[in-house]
């Protein structure tokens, strides 16, 4: 009897292992394979230069990591038609499944096995602070093309960290400025509870009580990451009668809060901002059900500006994927040609002066000019904020956009410089 | 402190009522899950992670049906399909892998659910790819109760909780199979020397259960991120209800539920910034006045 329970344990126990091992085999290939080798088929031996991709592509933030990845792809592939660049771009990506834990290693992996010359992505902001100390330590260029942290740049900046897309602090800023503007006094305050939803609605708040001295503040409320159902949060909101709500939400929580939004009629009542309510990766998944008339900012669109450069852009991003291109496309995409551009003007690879030519870059790009700025590393891009309106396309798109220029909306060098002390 | 401030702060009575009806369609999802966890932990006596996974696999597929029906009637079918394949899918978990584990020690049988919780995540992986789906809405819009406004949706929580608890007490109360799960449940023993055919009755109580998962599963699905992961969010609530309201009793579950449900919707209204904590502060108080369950387990 003994002897027929423990083998049946056993028999257990095998079948488990079978399916584990099974399992975890099929899931590894499901996983997306690096494409490497791109270096092959050159005539002459030139110089390759490596870059470590690092990223969340399993979960929720997978919408925004895999347009920047393939952004990314697009500029290296025009680079390489082009063909008058001296050097190889070559790349390797790592999941870190959203674990700040996981891309550290993955970084010091990179760095050390796969002897990266640069690193790049990350869209967790923690992670990314992680990467950033690391790339610090072993003065490895890293370039964040993914977590919108204002740290990165702000108070944890230093030599090797790059920021290729608006940070919270010009995101706040903007918002802050086109909504100074606008005759309304109350305001309420909620987001996330985690680093980018306090951060983004901290420096708006910051930004807009300078501005606008007789705004207050009539509630505040911070639900938890991944909050399954926002019905009870918005009553709390519509509880304190704001006339403004900012919020300060990203990634998984984005869809359903404006679900809610549009299915308790929040919208009708309020006026709302939320960064990135106008952009694609938002309105596309919600179609019919996204609300109408939310303001937002953000640092693209496909359909604007409707200029040459963008239309370019987007035809070319469309043919390789199959797909129009959301914001953080142009993330990776400039993160591609900047790389470039900086390659341009070195003769052979060195990671200092690699970084000195990076700093003050200038290049084209689908929303015109933009340039890394010398004294932060923090890319000058301009934001737009647009307005949610019904259109042809069975999603929602942005309307009555206003173009707020880089320059306006970039913190000044003194407020870094006084965050760095 | 400035006290008309505060005052003026105070929710209204429709507020009120209106975050009473948000929090009782809570607590309805958490009921149709917890229900399921609490006949399959009552009767087989296994603590059951899988439960969280079916729930996810319900979303999941009720996404797949929905899409491939398209329109708004797709919704009304998924609800109705969703949840089958998923207990179709738990009748072979249950005969190939959990029928083996019920005379194991709670260490194995531990090891196997939650190992299944993993197997599945990439089975889902693999299946539906790695982006989270967001579902349409059946019924967008919201309907106003005397000043306070409801998602036309929730209405359909509403009525789905007591449909679920209408139709567990006439399955457990007047069917045959039913009396012999609460038979099992309350004296294992005995049904097996009156030579009742015991894996049968298991099959279909795990069965039972992971219906009621998928359900729970399919019913949240147009509201919320349907994503890896979702899962292993309500399981730790769904056990806590179980464990609070008695194991294996329906009735605690669903009581516990609405207690749950509208301590948590009340708390974001009072006091946010503890919201999350609510549900926990309320299962240890009632613990501690009954450390057995609010109402009889059948442990």
């Amino acid at each position: 009897m003994k002897m027929k329970r423990n083998w049946l344990i056993l028999r257990g126990l095998a079948l488990l292992l079978v399916l584990l091992i099974g399992f975890s085999l099929v899931g590894g290939c499901a996983k997306p394979a690096p494409p490497q080798d791109q270096s092959k088929g050159a005539e002459k031996p030139v110089e390759t230069v490596k870059v470590g991709v690092i990223d969340c592509y399993t979960g929720a933030a997978t919408t925004y990591t895999y347009d920047a990845l393939d952004g990314f792809k697009l500029a290296l592939e025009e680079i390489k038609e082009e063909g008058t660049l001296g050097f190889n771009i070559e790349f390797v990506t790592r999941d870190d499944e959203f674990s700040p834990d996981k891309s550290l290693n993955w970084a010091k992996e990179l760095v050390m096995r796969e002897e990266v010359d640069l690193l790049a992505g990350i869209i967790n902001s923690a992670a990314a602070l992680g990467v950033s100390q690391y790339a610090k330590e072993e003065k490895v260029p890293f370039l964040v093309w993914g977590s919108m942290s204002d740290k990165i740049t702000g108070e944890a900046g230093h030599r090797y960290v790059f920021s290729m897309l608006p940070n919270t602090a010009i995101i706040g800023r903007s918002g802050a400025i086109q909504m100074s503007s606008m005759p309304y006094t109350k305001y309420f305050l909620a987001g996330s509870d985690y680093e980018y939803g306090h951060s983004v609605v901290n420096n708006f708040w910051e930004n807009f009580t300078e501005m606008k001295p007789d705004a207050t503040k009539v509630g505040e409320l911070w639900w938890p990451v991944r909050e399954p159902d926002f019905t009870p949060h918005i009553s709390t909101i519509r509880a304190a009668k704001p006339e403004v709500v900012i919020v300060g939400t990203g990634g998984a929580d984005m869809v359903p809060f404006l679900k809610a939004v549009n299915s308790t009629g929040l919208n009708k009542e309020v006026k709302i901002w939320v960064h990135t309510a106008t952009d694609l990766s938002t309105l596309k998944p919600l179609g019919a059900e996204a609300p109408e008339g939310i303001f937002g900012t953000n640092p693209y669109h496909h359909y604007f500006p409707d200029t040459p450069e963008n239309k370019t852009f987007v035809e070319a991003f469309k043919k390789a994927y199959g797909r129009a291109p959301a914001a953080f496309a142009l993330n990776g995409y400039i993160a591609g040609h900047s790389i470039a551009g900086a390659l341009r003007k070195l003769d052979t690879f060195d990671k200092e002066k690699f970084i000195d030519a990076l700093e003050g870059l200038t290049i084209d790009s689908p929303v015109g000019p933009v340039t890394i700025r010398e004294y932060d590393h923090q890319i000058i891009s301009p934001m737009f904020f647009g307005t949610t309106v019904k259109s042809d396309e069975p999603f929602l798109v942005a309307g009555d956009i206003v173009t707020l220029s880089g320059k306006d909306v970039i913190p000044p060098v003194e407020k870094i410089q006084a965050k760095r002390k | 402190m400035d006290f008309s401030a505060i005052l003026s702060q105070f929710p209204d009575l429709y507020t009120l009522a209106g975050q009473f009806f948000v929090g009782m369609s809570r607590a309805m999802i958490l009921f149709v899950v917890a229900a399921g966890l609490t006949v399959v932990m009552g009767v087989l006596r296994i603590v059951n992670f899988t439960h969280g996974t079916f729930y996810m696999l319900g979303a999941f597929i009720a996404f797949s049906v929905a899409q491939w029906l398209g329109g708004s009637s797709g919704f009304w079918l998924a609800l109705l399909i969703a949840p089958l394949i998923v207990a179709a899918l738990s009748f072979v978990v249950e005969s190939t892998l959990m029928r083996r584990i019920y005379d194991q020690p709670r260490l194995m049988q531990l090891l196997l659910t939650y190992a299944l919780v993993l197997a599945f995540n990439d089975l889902i992986k693999i299946v539906w790819g790695v982006h989270y789906k967001s579902m349409a809405n059946p019924i967008p819009g919201s309907i106003s109760l005397g000043g306070a406004t409801l998602p036309s949706y929730n209405l359909i929580l509403l009525a789905a909780g007591p449909l679920v608890a209408l139709g567990l007490w006439f399955f457990m109360s007047r069917t045959m199979m039913g009396k012999l799960c609460r038979a099992t449940a309350t004296d294992r023993e005995m049904v097996d020397a009156l030579g009742i055919n015991s894996k049968q009755v298991f099959a279909s109580v795990f069965v039972l259960g992971c219906y009621l998962a998928g359900l729970g599963g399919t019913l949240i699905a147009p509201t919320t991120n349907i994503v890896i992961g979702m899962g292993m969010g309500i399981i730790i609530n769904a056990i806590l209800v179980v464990v609070v309201g008695g194991l294996g009793n329906v009735w605690g579950a669903l009581v516990v539920s609405f207690i749950f449900g509208i301590g948590e919707s009340f708390g974001v209204l009072f006091a946010p910034r503890f919201a999350l904590v609510f549900p926990f502060l309320i299962a240890a108080t009632l613990l501690m006045i009954r450390p057995s369950g609010l109402m009889k387990s059948v442990w």
